[in-house]
């Protein structure tokens, strides 16, 4: 009995030992041995993306975050053990261009791999031209949901299959969380394909959007206007919407719209209660200053201090990367919000997609994701449905400008802060 | 009605705005006979520079027309030596100009990027204020596009009818060789005009910049609203511009009130073409009728 404790306790310093130089190694191992170099023929992704004309504003965007994407998995060992080289060339926001310039960048310059476009109209000219030469084709920006009918195209907008449905069923909700929510709701609609879409939901359809969902919802709806994509007199819809006396502004609105009606109704001396917009230029109403404070719009992700610590390291290295990237490309505001997180997730599905293959081959890249879907950084696990054109489930957070700065207020268990109410 | 009389009293006034961009483009087109499709580069351009000098150095955006007026003016004035030089006609003005229009445009995108530019509201004093009449607002920057509207207008006509630039000007749009026979020197004229055209956009531009944020392709959504006022108010008439400029955007405002903000193009370029089609000279007619 003593031999045997006495052989325990012989043995003890050389388990303490053992546990100690296995310590010494991991951790010698994590902070001396790089990340393996990617060697041989790079593989090359293909794309176009809108860097002049309509789009161009936030086609900039996506190109910063596709190179601080690509420049982050070169940094980490490549793809398959190869360098990722991107071609990308400007579409002009133009989409005969893009399904010509996808049609070149498959045919002739045979790229291995390719990203859709920025915007629904020309993800849907790219998608014509991937499924023709059986390409996988992972896109970040596609709102028109019931026009992506490939198999394997991969969208990462998460505003689900049917956002004409979970847009008004999110704000509808956080609206009726308050503690006095609002009864009389005005709709301002910018008639381009997306905004129209969320408002009044798929053409042919009996769905309804937002406005009709808004009347289901018990809301009176006071004002129901539309507008064409491009206004110079914004006035007279200020005006409109001062008479109509809403407790909320519903704005189905494009980049400077909200811009333009917020400061045109200032001008009027009138503010409404609450203000929503759906796809704004962030930085531009950032810059208004108190005009814009308690303006409410959605976002896939902010970085806001709490969220994006909770979400780790890496993610806050993404973050930091893509305001250089940003800054390189020209941009005025560089944070990696919506637009940004799209375009990452769209990036990290292609990559999840090679290395579920295991190899370049595209039908089992489009077989594996569909399969198995995957993780992601910034917006959880993405499974793709083909029920719903390979959308995911909605996640649709709202974000608020509060002290100058977006913050996610909804859902509950994700918001950042609470939502500012109305006086 | 008080929404109607608001949506009016908007409507004018982005009417001024409209008037002062055409009036450079009314002044080259109807007197120097040149189509200046880069007029709008040069709006465009004066906004950037009043955006950029604005956010650089803190100054009122109102400051910048000191430097964009004189940079312009030298512009207008290299562009027509190079029209005048190379003898370019009516028709081909409107190509070389079209040329010249696409390269500021990229020129503008590679310095400042497509990305949207706003001056901040902490810099602009002037974005969101308005004067009051009862419970009518008169928002500052396009009260100030229609005072500058009115009185260049004003002047503009002033000059071409009772001095001696003015009267030496229409004769060369009448007859420019009959003109240089009586000791009128079109070069030198013209390429003044030219300059005084350009320097009337960098106006514009100011304008623009303190009213709204910009990106390289509003330029292009300048180009059809604009040809539409110089046309409707009379090629190479001042007054008609202005006119034409508040006509459009107090049409555009009551359609926007009465029947929907999308039928006020429809309703706009009905006009035009209408006006084409019974008066071709404009409403107010061309420079001299």
């Amino acid at each position: 009995m003593q031999r045997q404790s006495l052989k325990r306790r012989d043995r003890r310093p050389a388990v303490v030992l053992a546990v100690l130089l296995g310590l010494v190694a991991a951790i010698g191992a994590a902070q001396s041995t790089p990340a393996a170099v990617p060697r041989g023929d790079p593989i090359v992704v293909g794309s176009t993306l809108s860097l002049t004309g309509a789009f161009g504003a936030t086609g900039v965007i996506h190109k910063a975050a596709g190179e601080a994407f690509v420049q982050w998995i070169n940094e980490t060992g490549g793809l398959l053990g190869r360098p990722v080289e991107w071609k990308v060339l400007n579409d002009e926001s133009d989409p005969a261009k893009v399904a010509a310039l996808y049609e070149r960048l498959i045919s002739q310059d045979r790229v291995d791999l390719i990203m859709g476009p920025y915007a629904t109209p020309n993800i849907v000219a790219a998608q014509a031209v991937a499924q023709r030469h059986g390409y996988v084709l992972p896109n970040h920006t596609a709102v028109l949901t019931y026009a992506l009918t490939y198999p394997c195209q991969f969208p990462t907008w998460s505003a689900g299959g049917k956002p004409n449905l979970s847009v008004p069923q999110t704000v509808f909700r956080l609206l009726k969380s308050q503690k006095t929510p609002p009864k009389r709701v005005a709709f301002v609609t910018n008639t381009g394909g997306s905004t129209n879409f969320i408002s009044y939901g798929p053409p042919g359809s009996s769905e309804g959007g937002a406005v009709e969902w808004a009347r289901k919802a018990g809301f009176e709806v006071v004002l129901d206007l539309k507008y064409p994509p491009a206004v110079s007199d914004w006035g007279s819809i200020a005006a409109q919407v001062r008479a109509a006396e809403p407790d909320f502004v519903w704005n189905s609105g494009l980049a400077l719209d909200p811009v333009n009606l917020l400061q045109a109704m200032q001008q009027l001396g009138y503010r409404p209660p609450q203000f929503l917009t759906l796809f704004p230029a962030p930085g531009p109403l950032l810059g208004m200053g108190d005009t814009s404070n308690g303006v409410l719009s959605l976002t896939l992700f902010e970085p806001n201090g709490k969220l994006l610590k909770r979400m780790g390291k890496k993610a806050q290295e993404i973050v930091a990367e893509f305001a250089k990237a940003a800054a390189a490309n020209g941009l005025a505001y560089r944070v990696f919000d919506s637009q940004a997180t799209a375009s990452w997730t769209a990036w990290e599905v292609l990559v999840a997609g090679v290395r579920g293959a295991g190899s370049l081959d595209q039908e089992k890249i489009c077989d594996y994701l569909l399969e198995n879907g995957t993780d992601t950084t910034f917006v959880g696990k993405l499974r793709f449905n083909p029920a719903l054109h390979n959308f995911s489930r909605p996640r649709n957070l709202v974000k608020q400008i509060q002290d100058r700065r977006w913050k996610v207020v909804w859902p509950p268990a994700l918001r950042v802060t609470t939502l500012q109410e109305p006086d | 009605m008080n929404t109607y009389l608001q949506a009016g009293v908007s409507g004018v006034m982005i009417g001024g705005l409209y008037g002062v961009m055409a009036l450079g483009l009314s002044l080259t087109w109807g007197l120097l006979k040149v189509i200046n499709l880069a007029h709008f580069a040069l709006i465009l351009g004066s906004a950037y520079v009043t955006y950029q000098l604005t956010t650089s150095t803190g100054v009122d955006p109102l400051v910048s027309v000191l430097v964009v007026t004189p940079g312009m003016f030298a512009v207008g004035v290299a562009v027509h030596w190079v029209i005048e030089r190379f003898h370019v006609d009516e028709l081909s003005s409107l190509l070389l100009s079209f040329g010249l229009f696409i390269v500021a445009i990229q020129l503008i995108n590679n310095i400042w990027s497509a990305d949207f530019r706003q001056i901040e509201a902490a810099e602009n004093p002037y974005a969101t204020r308005a004067v009051f009449i009862g419970d009518i607002a008169f928002p500052v920057p396009q009260l100030m596009a229609l005072g500058t509207a009115l009185v260049f207008a004003a002047v503009g006509f002033y000059v071409l009818r009772r001095t001696y630039f003015g009267k030496a000007l229409r004769a060369i749009a009448y007859d420019r060789e009959i003109a240089g026979a009586y000791g009128v020197d079109h070069r030198r004229i013209g390429m003044l005009t030219a300059g005084l055209a350009s320097a009337l956009a960098a106006v514009a531009g100011v304008l623009i910049g303190i009213n709204q944020a910009v990106f390289p392709q509003l330029a292009l959504e300048w180009v059809g609203l604009i040809f539409t006022v110089v046309i409707l108010g009379g090629i190479g008439n001042l007054l008609g511009a202005v006119a034409a400029g508040i006509l459009i955007g107090l049409v555009s405002s009551q359609v926007g009130v009465a029947w929907t903000p999308l039928g006020a193009p429809v309703v706009v370029f009905s006009l035009l073409i209408l006006a084409l089609l019974f008066r071709p000279n404009g409403l107010f007619g061309r420079l001299g009728e």
